[in-house]
């Protein structure tokens, strides 16, 4: 988790000082903003467990964090469960979910595209079936009554939602290098890296691979519960739409895959990057979109590795190439 | 004499043009009116830009109007100040601009073209005891969560259903009953299936059966087999529930694969009273009638708006409609409270008594947030017009039901 060059340390510095600064600005604007950057940053964690670590790229994390979501509101709006035990369900139903996902696409040995298309179905499947049935609240989506308390895990105070985020990603954060320099970790690496070659070392690697989906579902489970007791409303567009899944992808890739610190800093950018347009270009929008997607064209072009792999090369600590934060 | 002018004089001059204009300024602003800020928190990006946008457009022309003819008196002559923000289509971006419009310190807001995104902002306001008064959400659960900063003005799913069959009912009946049978199509997201779901119910209790219900995603493009399947299943009426660019498309399938039907009947349709597929489509677009959000043509104000919109060149939809007349509400809120203090307008909204409006209501009266005065009406598409056909005291045109067979 520490950074290996100069340039690591400052981009992890600036994101912290960004973030840490929040507590001295007036305006809930920007920690508004924030809050809804760090939810799509635990995500997007999730993601690079699957993508990052074992090169199993997902176009369907939105499954998972959909059924966290969903499993959470049902328990609490239907059946009246306390919002902690909701909490916790969540998070298991997301992880049941990428489990479910992941045995049945690895035990057809899906790879690449194959896979991705396969969880890009079942987002489409579930969201499908969310619209449908009465449980989901149908079309209509589900909603949690506003009652803030510590009970219901509902927050008046911007800053009281903010600071548990913060703490949760980086709890998040701490799990992915705890797994990454893991005997687990090792494995799931190796896996990406050649499978045959480590199916021949004894590593039962469909194994590995569920176990990779399970976490990842996990911390998408979490992710997505974490939004419902923020926005207090889901829907099948908002938490099964694609929207999520490209979102999740999106910031490991532009911060740096396979890396602790990337899919925070990437999302956090990518997120600055849009809202910053949006002040500098408020009487057009729509533009703040196409600045967007102009500097996210550009950074996959110019840096395959992300933001984490470019600043790797500037003032490096150690020699150890392969080793990025 | 000459005149010449160094970096140390340029610099001294600035200097005391910037002291001279901020000395100056107050007495400028003393003699300016007294600005109210009003949020408008719309989709102005994303799948639903386009409703977005003209209810952006809407609630220009009404603080327009407002302040070309004074503004808000009780306030010294007050101007209306838009803060426009965008929704991007997505809730948590709708609650999350509520921040913003709390900050900019609007005294209320209006908005959201889509019940999930007013969920959203409505519950995030709540927090900040900010008044939302609703151009559009129909969805029921917007009024049932005993929130007091929520303000309906227009009707709900259930109220336009209601009336809807209740008017189809009434059609049906002073043609002597030749509609038996009906087909649903719908769209298969949160809108369109909670519309066929209560068209199933009910429209049997009706004596009508429903004998094909097809479900297709959004966006959709090849509508053949729809039309196909509505022609198979010998429906007497069509009773759709999907977006502008599907309707449009399912109607000239419709068309193409000559389904010969009573009428297409819709419920807050996507299309059917959108003067964009009058103006493209005119010929499949005859006599589609629809139960929908709609003015009253024949106020002044609702006419003079419609000038207006003409003149902008933009088109004339229920969407400008309804958030015309919810900056309206606003506006008349603020006449009678006098203040900008937002629980205050909370209170005035919550015993509005409005009736001034460009839309066919009567007084403005919430019941838990909603207007219970509000009505949808009946408008059929004739010729190049949408006229309204029901009910009949605001009614430009009598209804042609079932429509004339063509041949």
């Amino acid at each position: 988790m520490k950074p290996q060059s100069m340039g690591q340390a400052v981009l992890i510095a600036l994101a912290l000082i960004y973030l840490a600064s929040l507590y001295f600005m007036s305006s809930p604007v920007w920690m508004g903003f924030t809050i809804n950057a760090l939810i799509v940053a635990v995500v997007a964690l999730a993601w690079n467990i699957t993508g990052g670590f074992g090169g199993m790229a997902s176009f369907g994390h939105a499954a998972m964090y959909g059924t966290g979501a969903y499993a959470s509101a049902i328990l609490q709006v239907q059946y009246g469960i306390n919002a902690w035990i909701a909490f916790g369900a969540g998070i298991v139903a997301g992880a049941a979910m990428g489990a479910f996902i992941g045995a049945l696409a690895f035990r057809y040995g899906l790879k690449g595209s194959y896979f991705a298309l396969v969880t890009l179905a079942f987002a489409e499947v579930l969201r499908i079936c969310a619209s449908s049935f009465a449980i989901t609240g149908g079309g209509s989506g589900l909603q949690l009554r506003l009652e803030p308390g510590l009970s219901t895990l509902q927050f008046n105070d911007r800053a009281v939602v903010y600071t548990i985020l913060l703490v949760i990603v980086a709890l998040v954060m701490a799990l992915t290098a705890w797994l990454k320099y893991s005997r687990f970790g090792a494995y799931l690496i190796a896996v990406r890296e050649n499978e045959d070659a480590a199916r021949a070392l004894g590593i039962d690697t469909y194994r590995i691979k569920v176990k990779a989906m399970a976490i990842s579902g996990a911390f998408a489970g979490l992710a997505g519960v974490l939004y419902l007791q923020v926005w207090l409303f889901i829907d099948s567009a908002v938490v099964y739409g694609s929207a999520v899944s490209i979102e999740a992808l999106i910031g490991p890739i532009i911060g740096g895959a396979g890396t602790v610190w990337g899919p925070l800093i990437g999302t956090l950018g990518l997120h600055l990057l849009g809202e910053g347009a949006k002040h500098l270009l408020h009487n057009a929008p729509g533009l703040n979109f196409v600045l967007y997607a102009v500097v996210l064209i550009c950074a996959l072009r110019f840096l395959p590795q992300g933001l984490m792999g470019l600043a790797a090369r500037i003032g490096t600590f150690r020699k150890k190439e392969n080793d990025n934060a | 004499m000459t005149f010449t002018l160094n970096r140390r004089g340029l610099l001294k001059a600035t200097g005391a043009a910037a002291l001279v204009s901020g000395l100056s300024m107050p007495s400028i602003l003393r003699a300016q009116a007294q600005t109210v800020k009003i949020g408008v928190l719309e989709p102005l990006t994303g799948n639903l830009a386009y409703n977005g946008t003209q209810c952006a457009a809407g609630a220009k022309f009404a603080a327009d109007a407002i302040n070309a003819a004074g503004g808000i008196k009780s306030m010294g002559g007050a101007q209306i100040e838009l803060v426009v923000v965008d929704a991007q289509s997505r809730p948590e971006i709708a609650a999350s601009a509520v921040d913003t419009l709390a900050e900019a310190g609007v005294v209320a807001f209006t908005g959201a073209s889509a019940s999930a995104l007013g969920l959203a902002s409505s519950q995030a306001a709540a927090k900040y005891d900010l008044a939302q008064v609703f151009s559009i959400g129909t969805a029921e659960t917007i009024v049932e969560r005993g929130l007091p900063n929520v303000f309906r003005f227009t009707p709900g799913v259930n109220k336009c259903t209601s009336v809807a069959l209740e008017n189809l009912k009434q059609l049906n009946a002073a043609a002597g009953n030749p509609v038996k049978t009906a087909a649903i199509v719908h769209e298969d997201g949160p809108f369109g299936s909670n519309m066929a779901k209560i068209m199933a119910e009910q429209l049997p209790q009706q004596g009508i059966e429903v004998v094909e219900t097809i479900s297709h995603p959004t966006p959709h493009r090849d509508f053949n087999n729809i039309a196909l399947r509505v022609k198979a299943s010998g429906a007497n009426i069509l009773i759709p529930s999907n977006y502008l660019n599907e309707y449009t498309l399912m109607a000239r399938a419709l068309r193409q694969q000559r389904a010969e039907l009573m009428a297409i009947y819709s419920i807050l349709g996507g299309a059917a009273s959108n003067i964009k597929f009058v103006r493209e489509n005119n010929d499949v677009a005859q006599y589609v009638m629809d139960c929908n959000h709609w003015y009253d043509p024949n106020k002044p104000e609702s006419q003079a708006l419609a000038a207006s919109v003409a003149e902008a060149g933009l088109d004339l939809t229920y969407d400008v409609m309804v958030s015309y007349a919810t900056i309206q509400v606003i506006a008349d809120a603020l006449e009678r409270g006098a203040s900008t203090d937002r629980k205050a307008m909370i209170e005035t909204l919550a015993a509005s008594t409005f009736d001034g409006s460009i839309m066919p209501y009567g007084p403005t009266k919430f019941v838990n947030g909603d207007n219970v005065n509000s009505q949808p009406v009946n408008t059929q598409i004739r010729g190049d017009k949408i006229e309204l056909v029901f009910p009949e005291e605001y009614a430009t045109a009598e209804p042609v039901f079932p429509v004339p067979q063509e041949g």
